[in-house]
């Protein structure tokens, strides 16, 4: 890894720089929570943020995406992708992204993803924990791959992961506003991740987790929880990792019509309804449970599909703990 | 490749036939000559329907890829898209996706017999394998158990009574159980008693022996049937890596991103539309809820 310095002083210099490879987008202050939203200046940027509403997929998979427009009744493909700098990424959702990018560029690729990733810059930024993390139990607090730059927090300016090509290109760029990383500065990164590493609140036991869940199956812990979720699929909405799509053909008028696409959650009864009426899940049990195996699969290559980021405990409006859910099935089973 | 991953391609209607009430047979043809040549698919495979602007269904072919130049969709009246399709006629176009899924592998069996357990509307992507088989000869003797409802609602009639009388030329047996009663099902059941009878599917493997080690057993049928043929076949120790189901689920995309063909639990996941649809009963053991 290629480490740079950016001093304090630079740094607004270096944001603005940032226009030139595209829209920036950075999250934002809004009402009570946050939100990645276009931006023109550093000072309405929060830096310190803690999550955002939605995860930056909303950038890579629209909540409504058109996909094909009808044209002398062939379809043609809509959408150009504009280029885009997400800036301020927290590590949790860098990771939420490269799951994502193991469903969408698995072939046959999907061409609208494909296309909004290879026009995006990812920049990332350090963070510190509040009380629904758990992306360290996970391993997904500090991300190796998967960005252009990664910003630390240093006393006295930022210390810089230089994660792809491009991102030394842009480094390069403005190679008068960086420096050389000192010994000083890579202790004050160290002092900041393992003041970091102490600041976890929550925890997941993840040892056996993908078995013990498999043999907690009929567990009655999921009837417990299957009358206190409220079904509203918030926490699919707000999930970095969840990708369910619905899809629609919707006339605009006499000969003109769109295939759109839009985020679908397994909360739904229909999303295991099949055409002659019969429901693969039919009951909130069924649903309920469905999530919680599709987000602690384990792959063998890539790791759980959950990267505890902590949205769907803070968006549930019925106050629903993933991890202590998962803790109660582990309980119940011993 | 990956530009026109959703794009879906014309294909014109050839022919549309009545196969029941509720069924129709429709023919179809790739409008791209090219394109129609280098159409290769495999029994067990799904088509995506597409009737632009309105939306898309996944369909099984029920051809054989052993005849070239068309392939077929056996389409049940059930829902909204199967209702505009079953308006469609003759010369009219729509757009097609796919071939989609694994397929039943075809080749691993070649030698075996093939035990063929369809059920109602299972029958349509089984008759791809029938008339593979049966075209192909690469396969030592071929059982069609099938069960329906009525003498009304038996798809492919002809092909099926046709087969009752001259299968055995073709080292095919055929055996038919009906549920519903009617002057029509009794005089089949005059004509080819005992392989015609009154009953579910399952009474069909009555007096029937398999030599287990070389047979494998391929099912499609509605989800409440898979459980009682899987038990009799494990009855007669048919190994579960020998016993092949194709499943339906939800599908929107065809290609393992819309999610909702998602089975499974924390140790093992599987999409149905591209590690299926075709699955072993084994896979089913280590799958929860596959079926």
């Amino acid at each position: 890894m290629r480490y740079v310095k950016l001093p304090n002083e630079n740094f607004d210099e270096f944001f603005n720089s940032l226009k030139n490879w595209g829209k920036v987008y950075a999250p934002v202050k809004q009402g009570n929570i946050y939100t990645f939203k276009n931006v023109e200046k550093l000072s309405e940027v929060s830096l310190n943020y803690t999550r955002t509403m939605l995860p930056p997929k909303k950038f890579f998979v629209k909540p409504r995406d058109e996909m094909l427009r009808l044209k002398d009744s062939r379809w043609e493909k809509c959408g150009e992708a504009e280029k885009t700098v997400l800036f301020g990424v927290h590590s949790c959702d860098i990771h939420g992204l490269q799951i994502l990018d193991k469903v969408y560029l698995d072939e046959p690729a999907d061409p609208y993803y494909k296309e909004r990733r290879e026009n995006s810059i990812i920049i990332g930024i350090s963070c510190m924990p509040d009380e629904y993390c758990f992306c360290k139990s996970l391993g997904t607090d500090f991300a190796m791959s998967g960005f252009d730059l990664f910003l630390h927090e240093l006393p006295d300016g930022w210390l810089v992961r230089v994660g792809s090509v491009r991102g030394h290109e842009i480094s390069w760029a403005n190679e008068e506003l960086f420096e050389e990383v000192s010994e000083d500065d890579l202790k004050n990164f160290r002092a900041f991740e393992e003041r970091r590493a102490k600041a976890f609140k929550k925890k997941l036991n993840k040892e056996g987790l993908a078995d013990m869940l498999d043999l907690a199956y009929d567990s009655p812990v999921w009837k417990k929880y299957e009358k206190i979720c409220l079904g509203c699929g918030n926490c699919n909405m707000v999930c970095p990792t969840c990708r369910c799509y619905e899809v629609c053909d919707k006339w605009i008028n006499a000969y003109e019509a769109v295939r759109e696409r839009r985020y679908d959650s397994c909360f739904m009864v229909s999303h295991g309804l099949v055409a002659g009426g019969h429901n693969f899940r039919p009951t909130r049990l069924d649903r309920f449970r469905h999530r919680y195996y599709c987000k602690n699969y384990f792959d063998p290559e890539a790791g759980f599909n959950c990267v505890g980021c902590g949205r769907c405990d803070e968006f549930c409006p019925a106050k629903i703990e993933h991890v202590k859910v998962l803790d109660e099935v582990r309980e119940a089973l011993e | 490749m990956s530009e026109d991953t959703f794009q879906t391609h014309d294909a014109r209607i050839l022919e549309v036939k009545d196969l029941t009430p509720r069924e129709k047979l429709f023919t179809l043809r790739f409008a791209d000559p090219e394109l129609s040549r280098n159409f290769k698919y495999r029994p067990g495979q799904f088509v995506i329907v597409d009737i632009r602007g309105f939306g898309e269904f996944p369909i099984s072919l029920c051809s054989t890829p052993t005849r070239e130049g068309y392939f077929q969709l056996c389409v049940r009246r059930v829902g909204r898209m199967t209702k505009y399709m079953h308006e469609l006629k003759e010369g009219d176009i729509v757009g097609i996706r796919g071939p989609y899924g694994n397929g039943f592998p075809m080749e691993v069996m070649e030698g075996s017999n093939l035990v063929l357990v369809a059920g109602g509307l299972g029958m349509a992507p089984l008759r791809s394998v029938l008339w593979y088989a049966i075209d192909s000869g690469k396969y030592e003797h071929i059982y069609l158990f099938y069960g329906t409802k009525s003498y009304e609602d038996i798809l492919f009639r002809d092909e099926i009574t046709h087969l009752l009388k001259h299968g055995e030329a073709m080292n095919c047996t055929v055996k038919l159980a009906y549920e519903v009663e009617s002057p029509s099902c009794i005089y089949l059941e005059k004509g080819f008693a005992p392989r015609v009878c009154k009953g579910v599917v399952t009474d069909l493997f009555r007096g029937e022996e398999f030599d287990v080690t070389n047979t494998y057993a391929l099912i499609c049928g509605p989800p409440v049937m898979y459980k009682f043929v899987i038990r009799e076949l494990l009855d007669r120790k048919l190994s579960p890596g020998r016993i092949y189901m194709t499943l339906e689920r939800r599908m929107r995309c065809g290609v393992g991103k819309c999610g909702h063909c998602i089975v499974g639990t924390s140790t093992s996941i599987k999409y149905v539309c591209k590690d299926g649809p075709v699955f072993t009963y084994w896979d089913a053991l280590s799958t929860r809820g596959l079926i």
